[in-house]
């Protein structure tokens, strides 16, 4: 019988196994990255209606976070600010700035701004705001340093097992309940994260689900 | 080397290998204990099959399409082909955040604002807390505060929310089947009004439903005065005035203001006898009722006090299913029964105006049944409890029977303790029948219905829908479009209770406020809005009109409130709290005086009549049904699915027959399944046709055990023309049969058999537990002599743990319920508390024949008659059985069989001991509810909430099924008013995924993260004793579900745990369940006939040996073999 299969092909399968083992490896870390939360989340920024400068408001002015989001401590959202907030100050302060034009509209329409949102939680999750605050968790441990953000973005991964770091070492997060709405505060003098973490969450009783049904209803 | 398998290696203990073997107690060998229809008795070869498959065989070939499972995979793959192109998911989609510009007062994004109200109900508003979410009322809750309800509701209440969302409500103003707008309407009603002021009023006529509005009153007061002529009539079917006219007869109080009811008072009665009277259905009894007879019903402790309830009735009823000792007496009947206990009352010494109305010449007959005995004895206890002993005969008998047993009240000394004189709101109404004769006359040419549907449910004898077509202009303010609406010439869309400012009296006559939840989402009018456009009033816009009563009411002499600012005061407490507490709205009342003198004339006049129905003979009795009242609720999805407590069946009525009945007429071939209907557990029904006095109606027939012979029971308020999508095609209309002078019962019927079948969707044979000891019941002597009688029937657990680990249980809370089957009425709210709280979607007829019901908690529905010898071949049924109610939601066992078989572990356990569905993870092998022995299980086989599901009608569509097989070739898309009721704390679940009862979850979750807001930097974390309640224990109405957490000691689940007759379900099974129930303690009088059978079903052998030992040796008093054994208690629940 004459040459069916020309010499190469010899070679052919272990070199098909080698680029797929290759090429799987690829795909699999490559996805293990690039399609997770920790990157295609991180760092979203996108364009909002209102170029709203958390750091103008937050640092510089010194207005705490519950002022315009008020919910944060009694309620599941953090709700953002109604434009009736906005115009508490607004009614005196740049009173004619252009890049305030659509919060004008808004309340003179009555129509709400749609702001983009960036932290979003699937739909099968429940996540509520006010236990997080209430017993010692920071705002710039799942947003970051907002306060210093001129246009905000994602800064954590809000990922579940990000989450779940969390509520297995919650001693690693918590602080004084004091310092919750201080973002800038860092452990530092009279105060070590892990040994002190560990008496508060010993001292407050905290003890996060960690069983599905604390987020999943 | 062969392989072995494991138990035949030498040395080695036979148990490693080996399955786990549960020593399942076997079955009594007098026959099955407990069962739950005549098919499992009978136990046919089908109906072992079909238990031993979880899902039903061929589900998906019922009804031979030609749709197989090959088919539609293939179909399904192609599409799945097509779906991946695309590629639109690679971005993440912008979302947005929309808060308000300006906030209104109270809102907090995302928590519920609960507000008070009432439901309006013909014989009672009930006081309601709505909650809502963003402006939308989501979930109905009784109103804690008021004592008319204390918090509880029933399931019209809790389904009335679905009704505010209906997408077939009315949305637009309609002249003439056109769409109109409410200016035109406006401006007609102006030319009408130049009519009525010509001649007074006298061609309008008013039709209303029964409100109980004082505000309405008042109006209807001022229309009068400006229009004296008009007719005003109050039409409600199920009111068919019977009692009013007993009560003008027996007391000095006539038609006159106030009118007079009188109120049962259960709290203080120790002996019921009802008759015909299903007052333990909240809705037809009220809530007070059955919480104050639950109250005094409730055995806590071997030997605790118990009242003791009698009934006779024609159809097994609630009532029936709770009672003590149970006649099965025809409806035509209960006259003479009443008769005859008054007879023996008056033999046995009670004196009285009733002993000399008696007609001691007539004998009561019964075919089959010795019930001189029964009389007797049941007179000399009513006789013994004297004025704690009370009398109940149902507002749908004649008034001479109603007016007899007022009489023998008056003779017991009842009225004053256990029934209650109250005043009622007097409305001078023409009767229907008046109206209907001015029509004839040509008086009439203009008619204003308020809601209601006279067209569909006017007795069928005034030739009403003929009258009322011809009437000139015709007005129909309503909520649905239905038949009524169909041949007027405006219809005027309504708003619903919860968009409405009103007032409204609860049964206990006490003053309730309705305030809305949500403006009105079609712009409809409500009827205080329409009253007053009808007088040239401004149409109130905000609570003027209902404020204005309240003025006057409270500026009332008796009360000291003057100034405008008092009043200001008083009406935002009386909006927020919902009402004035127990105040009545009635200041002037009177004891109404007993007037023997008129209640003996009219007796006289009208002597009860004695008749026996027969085979030749066939009464038939039109009552109100379970789930649509009088037809009101036929296009809410929830009351069509809602399983009537007696029957199961969902979707439609039948005509209910008793066993002997079937044998007579040999309407049999609903037992057998045979080769009609293939393998499936559907149930048939034989089609007849009944004829009463010359008018005929067809309809399928379902058996039912303890029905009265000869008497055919025909549920009102299905077989509606013109209904939603919902009702459509479901069930038979039975308002045609029904006439002024025989609006309930009628003699004298004949039925004939069609020949052909009919098949129902039944819940009560899905979902069985295969005969196991799941119903634990007692009298209360064997109680107090064996208190842990529970044991008896139980198998001591093979291991002591599995070898599941299950997480420690060791957090703050241990959640926990506990479920009292002596308390349970079976009334079902919890079922719809559930299905509201839960967004659990409805499924259509033909998945609730394929055993696809989604209802997270079930009210299995048992009889047991221990005293009826069943013989196998079907010739010979049980007549009399008892009944007792076992409502089920998940176990949440701490060893769950659920968990172990899970592969992708989407249900596990948490350390609160729930047991955690995690509908993300769930993939839908369906082995949790393979494996589930409670069968609390419910998969998403299609997309309930998105695709369309079929009605009773739409048993034919695509490939012979419905349009959910459809796949996505059905039309996609929730209304989105549907939408609106879901509650956004729970997931709403999608196809594929199993789902079952969390304990509310949510709500656990919200009141411990309540908690922890609260404590902050503390360590306060536990709730507050019993703070938090299941959406099931929320609405039951007798608290017969007591939910808690274990570890608070002051919690009352705790003490019900250690009760002695504390049990678990099937806990051989070692399976832990958190849910245990309290058995059921019956009260039965020792020397009524049979009274050695009542709460014996399971323990009748035990006893007779028992007593056998007794006879044997008489210094002996332990009960042999069984004392010594049950050391091991079955868990219940105690970590």
């Amino acid at each position: 019988m004459a040459n069916v299969f020309p010499k190469w092909c010899n070679w052919l399968p272990i070199r098909l196994l080698a680029c797929g083992v290759v090429l799987g490896t690829t795909v699999v870390v490559g996805m293990s990255y690039y399609f997770t939360p920790k990157y295609v989340s991180i760092g979203y920024q996108p364009v909002q209606p209102i170029a709203f400068d958390h750091s103008i408001h937050a640092t510089q002015l010194g207005l705490d976070c519950r002022y315009c989001h008020t919910g944060v401590e009694s309620s599941e959202h953090a709700n953002i600010p109604n434009s009736q907030t906005c115009m508490n100050c607004h009614t005196q302060i740049r009173k004619d700035s252009p890049k305030l034009t659509a919060l004008y509209d808004s309340w003179r329409t009555g129509q709400p701004i749609h702001w983009v949102r960036i932290h979003q939680l699937p739909d099968h999750v429940y996540f509520n705001h006010s236990v997080h605050v209430n017993r010692g968790i920071s705002c710039v441990r799942c947003h970051g340093n907002v306060n210093h953000m001129q246009v905000v973005r994602q800064d954590q991964p809000l990922s579940m097992g990000w989450c779940l770091e969390c509520h297995r070492h919650p001693e690693m997060q918590i602080r004084p309940t004091q310092f919750v709405f201080n973002l800038d505060w860092k452990p530092g003098a009279g105060f070590d994260q892990e040994v002190d973490g560990k008496r508060l969450v010993k001292e407050w009783n905290v003890s996060p689900p960690i069983t599905c049904a604390g987020c999943h209803r | 080397m062969e392989c072995q398998p494991a138990h035949y290696m030498r040395g080695l203990p036979q148990v490693i290998g080996m399955k786990r073997k549960y020593n399942h107690p076997e079955q009594p060998t007098t026959g099955k204990a407990y069962w739950k229809s005549v098919e499992d008795l009978a136990h046919t070869e089908h109906f072992q099959r079909y238990l031993e498959r979880e899902f039903p065989e061929n589900a998906d070939e019922m009804t031979k399409d030609p749709l197989t499972r090959r088919t539609f995979l293939k179909l399904m793959g192609a599409s799945l082909a097509l779906a991946g192109v695309g590629l639109s998911a690679c971005r993440r989609p912008e979302a947005h955040l929309v808060p308000y510009t300006k906030t209104p007062e109270w809102i907090v994004a995302g928590r519920y604002l609960p507000y008070a109200t009432a439901h309006p109900r013909r014989n009672g508003a009930v006081p309601l807390l709505v909650s809502t979410y963003d402006g939308r009322p989501t979930k109905i809750e009784g109103n804690p505060i008021h004592p008319a309800s204390k918090g509880k509701t029933d399931a019209y209440a809790q389904a009335s929310v679905l009704d505010l969302y209906d997408p077939d409500r009315l949305r637009f103003f309609f002249k003439d089947g056109i769409e109109s707008t409410q200016a035109e309407f406006f401006s007609a009603l102006e030319k009408l009004r130049a009519e009525w002021a010509k001649d007074q009023g006298e061609s309008l006529a008013i039709i209303t439903e029964e409100y109980l509005s004082p505000t309405m009153e008042r109006l209807r007061g001022d229309l009068t005065r400006l229009y004296p002529n008009l007719t005003w009539s109050t039409w409600e079917p199920l009111k068919p005035g019977f009692t009013e006219e007993a009560l003008g007869e027996a007391f000095a109080v006539g038609k006159t203001e106030p009118r007079l009811r009188l109120v049962p008072d259960l709290s203080k009665a120790k002996v019921v006898v009802s008759l015909d009277h299903d007052f333990l259905n909240p809705s037809e009894g009220g809530l007070i009722g059955v919480r104050e007879f639950s109250n005094r019903r409730r055995a806590l402790h071997p030997g605790a006090e118990m009242n003791r309830l009698y009934a006779a009735e024609p159809r097994y009823t609630l009532t029936g299913a709770m009672a003590d000792h149970r006649l099965r007496i025809p409806a035509s009947q209960i006259g003479s029964f009443l008769t005859a206990i008054g007879r023996e009352l008056a033999l046995q010494g009670l004196t009285g105006t009733f002993a000399t109305l008696i007609d001691t010449a007539s004998k009561l007959s019964l075919p089959g049944q010795d019930i001189d005995k029964a009389v007797h004895e049941l007179a000399a206890d009513l006789k013994s409890a004297g004025s704690e002993g009370i009398l109940l005969v149902g507002e749908h008998q004649p008034a001479n029977v109603q007016a007899l047993a007022i009489a023998i009240n008056e003779a017991l000394g009842a009225i004053g303790t256990t029934l209650v004189p109250k005043a009622a709101l007097a409305v001078p109404s023409a009767s229907l029948k008046e109206v209907a004769d001015q029509a004839k006359a040509g008086k009439i040419k203009t008619v204003i219905v308020f809601g209601g549907n006279p067209v569909y449910n006017a007795p069928a004898d005034l030739g009403f829908v003929d009258l009322f077509k011809k009437i000139p202009n015709k007005i129909h303010h309503t909520l649905l479009v239905n038949e009524t609406s169909k041949v007027s010439n405006w219809v005027v869309p309504a708003a619903h209770y919860l968009e409405s400012w009103g007032d409204a009296l609860a049964e206990d006559g006490s003053y309730l406020s309705i305030q809305p939840m949500i403006l009105p989402l079609y712009d409809g009018l409500t009827t205080v809005d329409l009253l007053c456009k009808l007088q040239n009033l401004p149409v109130p816009i905000g609570p003027e009109q209902v404020k204005k009563t309240f003025a006057t009411w409270l500026t009332n002499p008796r009360n000291s409130v003057t100034t405008p600012e008092m009043i200001a005061e008083s009406w935002e407490k009386h909006v927020h709290d919902g009402g004035q507490g127990t105040c009545q709205y009635s200041w002037e009342f009177q004891e109404p005086m007993f007037n023997p003198q008129s209640l003996s004339e009219f007796l006289i006049k009208h002597p009860i009549k004695h008749s026996v129905p027969s085979k030749d003979n066939i009464e038939i009795v039109k009552a109100h049904d379970y789930s649509m009242d009088d037809g009101r609720y036929n296009n809410n999805g929830w009351m069509q699915e809602f399983p009537d407590p007696i029957t199961k069946m969902t979707w439609e009525n039948a005509a209910l027959i008793s066993p002997t009945m079937a044998k007579d007429f040999d309407l049999w071939s609903g037992i057998k399944f045979g080769p009609i209907e293939g393998d499936a557990g559907i149930v048939t029904g034989d089609v007849i046709e009944i004829t009463a006095h010359g008018v005929t109606i067809t309809a399928p027939v379902l058996i039912v055990p303890g029905h009265a012979d000869y008497s055919i029971t025909l549920p009102l308020g299905y077989g509606r023309t013109m209904t939603g999508r919902v009702g459509e095609g479901s069930g038979f209309d039975v308002y045609p049969i029904r006439t002024t002078e025989a609006p309930y019962f009628e003699t004298g019927a004949t039925i004939k058999k069609l020949g052909h079948h009919y098949r129902f969707a039944v819940t009560q044979d899905h979902f069985s537990m295969e005969g196991r000891p799941l119903i634990k019941e007692a009298p209360k002597d064997y109680f107090e002599r064996h208190p842990d009688f529970v044991s008896y029937t139980e198998e001591p657990a093979a291991f002591d743990h599995g070898f599941y680990n299950t997480p420690p249980m060791k957090a703050v809370h241990e959640w926990a319920m506990s479920i009292d089957l002596t308390t349970c009425v079976g009334c079902n709210a919890c079922v719809i508390a559930c299905q509201a709280e839960n967004n659990i979607p409805i499924v259509g007829k033909d998945q609730v024949m394929r055993g696809r019901e989604m209802l997270w908690i079930r009210i299995d529905r048992y009889f047991s008659s221990p005293n009826e010898k069943f013989v196998q071949d079907n010739q010979v049924l049980p007549h009399d059985p008892q009944m007792i109610m076992q409502p089920l939601p998940c176990m949440q066992c701490e060893n769950a069989p659920c968990e172990t078989v899970c592969p992708v572990n989407a249900t596990v356990h948490n350390e609160e001991g729930l047991n955690v569905m995690v509908y993300n993870r769930c993939i839908g092998t369906r082995y949790c509810s393979n494996n589930c022995p409670y069968k609390v299980r419910h998969f998403n086989y299609f997309d309930f909430n998105q695709r369309p599901i079929a009605n009773a009608k739409s048993e034919s569509l695509f490939f012979g099924t419905s349009k959910l097989y459809e796949g996505p070739l059905a039309p996609k898309g929730s209304p989105e008013t549907i939408m609106l009721q879901k509650n956004p704390n729970v997931t709403v679940r999608m196809r594929g995924v199993m789902e079952k009862c969390t304990y509310c979850v949510q709500r656990l979750e919200a009141a411990k993260i309540d908690q922890l807001d609260k404590a902050g930097p503390t360590p306060n974390v536990m709730i507050p004793t019993d703070s938090v309640q299941t959406a099931c224990q929320q609405a039951c109405p007798s608290d017969a579900i007591i939910f808690g957490n274990l570890n608070d000691p002051a919690s009352k689940v705790v003490g019900l745990k250690k009760l002695p007759h504390n049990y678990s379900l099937l806990a051989y099974l070692n399976t832990r369940p958190r849910t245990t129930y309290l058995a059921r303690i019956r009260n039965p009088n020792p020397k009524m006939p049979g009274a050695e059978y009542i709460g014996m079903a399971q323990l009748k052998e035990l006893r007779e040996a028992e007593l056998h030992e007794h006879k044997e040796s008489k210094e002996e008093k332990t009960v042999p073999g069984h004392a010594a054994e049950s050391t091991i208690q079955p868990h219940g629940g105690q970590s």
